[in-house]
């Protein structure tokens, strides 16, 4: 009896082996919903947009020796599968990752080096601001899939209302526009925002700070990331002009831009991903009501992004066949377009990087929202690849937050997170 | 005679030696597994700078320094006043109320209904939950402002208002804990003898004095249990604040918990997380004892 | 006379609490119901809204096309349910151990249960997956089921309800010649019939929402996937506006076997178990 089940086991074992021999199998990470990597269906259950799973049947069909399994995992629990599974060596091959958690990635040596083609093929034909996402320590560590930035959104009847027929270019005309578009309750609470800034994450607060920063000529870090410059002139200056909007009446902390498709915010700096919420809240009133400009800036056009990028582990067994796909999926012309930059374009609604593809999806990328934020793909700054960067976000979004709350003044709030930032950046940075 | 007794515990002690470790065997082979194995881990770990990206063997030795680290850490010193007040108000108010009504509902008209209607936050989503207290929560036209407006009152920032915002979080999490609470006092109720409150009736005594000498001492083991897992559970907290406080200064809301899975999960510092969770257990156990000792002290035989 | 009318005042009062209670306790379990048949729209609006306008009963065929919610209910059907069993056999074992039988190490092994209890899940995630890994468990319910098989929190409750039962009734039962065993399966399990009942509904409930770890074990095992799992790939990455309806409706499939399962186990509260046949023992 036990005799024959070990032979069984055995047979067992050698059958799976041999199809492991035959097929190359590549199990893909990724954080998308289940509409992006299922595709959109219509009632009859017809696929009308691609999602990622019909892309990697294709490539099965021409690659009849590989097997892709996708693995989605929602973003806020992404990382953090990744982390656990790892640790006890069950790995994907290919991952996409946010640019921000590469930095710790790469200094373990996680991610598998890009080959050479690939790299040049980044470097002459993707946006600058996606490149430097990639780009850390001064090598690219994988191909950027997805870029994002910030843009004003401006609800135009509100704006109109209150006589408004432009919306504001200078962050000075921001303020002083958006007391006349608040309206209060008797009690003194808001009913109506005149603005409202993005909170409830670290990203959420931080981002719309930092495209202020630059656009106030200013910076985070030095270049060798030795030293946070968060109490420079320009630092501070950035901060202060966030708390007019405190001090004037035109927002308070418990400000929600989930309320702007309600019609109770004016004004709010918005990610390009929120899009299809804005068409669903406002149905066929959506063209005449939503608005969207260059974020108002103080001394420069300026916004601040960040981006994805797809890389292959380096423990992985099959990375040849990881890379083939990845350069199939996002470098190989399909018709004058990317079949990544398809995905981004057509199914999750976000910017693709390669040029080639933003040239090609002009009917997708062109229309009133998301054709600002390929405009301001120029004025992009992309958020420092610095080590420990999620913890230093959310350090700095904390003190931000105090400063909102008139806890802190703008000064002591970033005086105070530079200090403990310091004490971080030397612990990676001599 | 003490000698007699003596050797008739001595007797009772040794008649059930076997079949004690009998009954234990299977929970006590899953905790060495699944309990002092990651604990004894986690020990090593928070000895340690890991990533969790570089394997363990790899990762520096920082021997004690993350615990002298925490015990300094204004952040963390904050996260656990945060979590003493929390427990105290959450475990105190839910068991409080959760005992009345559980007392006024066994025996009601309907009870099943009752019952059943209190016990309806357990089972609801989270996110419908959450959705509810935003609600009642908002300051413009939120149900609660409304009400602070018809009396005149100034409006208040429930879940934004750094000097407001844990306690909201509190009155939330005890009205969701009534439930289950009240579930476990039932099926205690359901145990005390009837003839005790005939006893009672018979001698006059009416429902409050039932209450207090009746009900309260014969639910004491329940009651014990009720508020040793409730501080257990409510010193680590996570999901509520986690939830709702997430646009509240963090310094007023967060929680221990929330503060090891930040330091791990986003600052991926795993060694200082899990010297974090091993303070926690420490707090956490000396807290306990306190407790058992302080019902023991009221005469309450539950913990022996 | 006096008397009878504080009795009616009392119980006037007793109700208007119960009643006034029971309004705060049911709404969002109202709401979600009502929300689960309301347009995208009608959730974004501005001041909340208690009805939909148009019932959109769409919503619930729409989620049965989207995901494969059926598969997600064998699965949690089957983990909460295996849960529950060996959660109540092991913790009414233990329980009964700790509270009437005497042996050496007692005491501190009952504290050893409850330390159990005192540290945060998060530091039992790369441990614990490590010897499911270990265990070549990693694609199969053992997983999901195992690493839950005890509770602490159950012995500790099952301790204090065997407790209670009077001491002469378990000595009688001995004088009998009754073994151990035999006491435990026909004196004890059905007298802590009311705490049995309530153990298996607060687990079956934890399972049945638990969330992280069967994400993190059904990533890479996707035809284990347990409902809450399931229901969250409805979720976009930051804003949910366009699945809110369908995920609020998919709540109401997880909810729905949770309420038939209490009202069941509620019998158990109505008889419940009355002592005062031995108080005189």
């Amino acid at each position: 009896m036990r005799k024959s089940l070990v032979l069984l086991l055995v047979a067992v074992l050698s059958l799976v082996g041999i199809s492991g021999l035959a097929k190359t199998k590549l199990i893909f990470a990724v954080h998308w919903s289940d509409y992006q990597v299922e595709g959109v269906k219509d009632e009859k259950e017809n696929i009308t947009v691609k999602g990622l799973r019909q892309y990697v049947e294709e490539y099965q069909k021409s690659n009849p020796d590989v097997e892709i399994e996708i693995q989605s995992v929602p973003f806020d629990d992404y990382l953090k599968r990744i982390l656990i599974s790892h640790t006890s060596g069950v790995i994907a091959d290919v991952y996409v990752l946010y640019s921000l958690w590469g930095v710790q990635l790469v200094d373990s040596g996680i991610l598998d080096q890009v080959p050479k083609d690939i790299v040049d093929k980044i470097k002459s034909n993707f946006v600058r601001a996606a490149v430097d996402g990639a780009t850390i320590d001064k090598a690219i560590w994988g191909v950027p899939v997805e870029v994002d930035n910030y843009a004003l959104i401006y609800n135009k009847k509100l704006l109109q209302e209150a006589g408004f027929n432009q919306p504001p270019k200078t962050w000075d005309e921001l303020v002083a526009m958006a007391p006349k578009l608040t309206k209060k309750n008797p009690d003194g609470t808001i009913a109506q925002y005149g603005f409202a800034f993005l909170s409830g994450w670290d990203s959420a607060v931080v981002h719309p700070y930092l495209a202020l920063l630059h656009s106030n000529g200013g910076k985070m870090f030095t270049d060798d990331f030795t030293e946070c410059l968060l109490t420079s002139k320009e630092a501070v200056e950035a901060l202060e002009a966030e708390l007019k909007l405190f001090k004037n009446g035109a927002t308070d902390p418990a400000a929600s831009v989930w309320n702007f498709p309600a019609g109770k915010v004016a004004m709010m700096i918005m990610a390009p991903w929120y899009e299809t919420s804005l068409k669903l809240g406002f149905k066929d009133q959506y063209e005449e009501t939503v608005g969207v400009a260059p974020i108002p800036y103080l001394k420069k056009p300026a916004t601040a992004g960040y981006t994805w990028f797809i890389a292959v582990d380096a423990a992985s067994k099959n990375k040849k066949a990881a890379w083939d796909f990845i350069r199939w999926m996002t470098l190989q012309d399909a018709g004058g377009f990317t079949r990544m930059g398809e995905l981004m374009a057509k199914n999750i609604g976000a910017i693709p990087p390669n040029k080639t593809d933003i040239n090609y999806f002009k009917g997708e990328l062109d229309d009133l929202y998301t054709s600002v934020f390929v405009k301001e793909l120029e004025n992009t700054y992309q958020e420092p690849n610095v080590a420990q960067g999620q913890e230093i976000k959310t350090i700095l979004m904390r003190e931000i937050i105090e400063a909102w709350n008139g806890r802190k003044t703008a000064e002591k709030a970033l005086s105070d997170a530079k200090v403990q930032i310091d004490k971080i950046l030397a612990e990676f940075y001599k | 005679m003490a000698c007699k007794l003596f050797s008739s515990k001595r007797k009772s002690l040794e008649r059930n030696t076997g079949a004690g470790y009998l009954f234990l065997a299977p929970a006590l082979l899953f905790y060495s597994l699944f309990f002092i194995y990651p604990v004894i881990f986690s020990f090593i770990v928070s000895t340690k700078r890991w990533n969790m990206l570089v394997p363990l063997s790899r990762a520096r030795n920082v021997g004690f320094s993350e615990y002298s680290y925490l015990l300094k850490d204004e952040m963390f010193l904050g996260v656990l006043t945060n979590t003493l007040i929390y427990a105290l108000l959450t475990v105190s108010l839910t068991i409080t109320i959760a005992l009345i009504l559980a007392v006024l509902i066994n025996g009601a008209k309907l009870s099943v209904l009752w019952r059943f209607i209190y016990f309806a936050p357990v089972v609801t989503p989270q996110v419908a939950i959450g959705t509810i207290w935003g609600y009642l929560y908002r300051p413009n036209n939120g149900l609660l402002n409304s009400i602070l407006r018809l009396f005149g009152m100034k409006p208040v920032y429930w879940l934004t208002d750094p000097n407001v915002a844990l306690f909201s979080i509190i009155a939330t999490a005890v009205w969701a804990g009534i439930g289950g609470s009240m579930l476990i006092i039932t099926a205690g109720l359901k145990n005390i003898p009837q003839d005790y409150y005939d006893a009672a009736k018979i001698d006059g005594a009416g429902p409050f004095r039932q209450f207090f000498y009746i009900t309260v001492p014969l639910l004491s083991p329940t009651l014990l249990f009720l508020t040793a897992t409730g501080f257990i559970g409510a010193w680590q907290v996570f999901d509520l604040p986690f939830t709702m406080g997430r646009n509240a200064p963090a310094r007023s809301v967060m929680t221990v918990s929330w503060y090891v899975y930040e330091t791990a999960f986003q600052s991926l510092r795993m060694g200082r997380a899990s010297a974090g969770a091993f303070l926690l257990f420490c707090i956490i156990f000396v807290f306990t004892l306190l407790i058992l000792w302080i019902f023991k002290r009221g005469g309450i035989k539950g913990y022996e | 006379m006096n008397k009878k009318v504080t009795k009616i005042f009392l119980e006037i009062l007793r109700y208007t609490i119960i009643v006034f209670g029971a309004f705060w306790m049911i709404l969002p379990f109202f709401w979600l119901f009502s929300a689960s048949l309301m347009t995208p729209q009608e959730l974004l609006s501005d001041t909340p809204r208690w009805l939909p306008e148009r019932p959109q009963w769409g919503n619930y065929l729409q989620v049965l096309k989207r995901v494969p919610i059926f598969t997600y209910y064998k699965n949690s059907v089957i983990v909460a349910t295996s849960v529950t069993v060996l959660v109540i056999l092991t913790s009414s074992m233990a329980g009964f151990a700790f509270a009437k039988l005497r042996f050496r190490g007692r005491r501190i092994l009952f504290s050893f249960v409850l330390s159990t209890m005192m540290f945060p899940v998060f530091i039992f995630l790369i441990p614990v997956y490590y010897l499911m890994k270990l265990f070549g468990w990693l694609n199969s319910y053992l997983s999901l089921i195992v690493p839950f098989a005890v509770s602490g929190y159950g012995i500790f409750l099952l301790r204090q309800f065997v407790m209670t039962i009077p001491d002469e009734l378990l000595d009688s039962a001995r004088l009998d010649g009754a073994k151990e065993f035999r006491i435990y399966s026909t004196i004890i399990l059905p007298l802590i019939k009311p705490a049995l009942a309530t153990l298996a509904i607060l687990t079956f409930i934890g399972q049945w929402n638990s969330f992280l770890w069967p994400l993190i074990v059904t990533s890479n095992a996707q035809k284990l996937i347990t409902l809450p799992v399931g229901i969250s790939r409805l979720s976009l990455a930051f804003s949910t506006t366009e699945t809110q309806h369908l995920i609020l409706t998919a709540l109401v499939y997880q909810v729905v076997p949770m309420v038939i399962l209490f009202l069941y186990l509620q019998r158990y509260y109505v008889k419940g178990f009355v002592l005062s046949g031995f108080s005189n023992l």
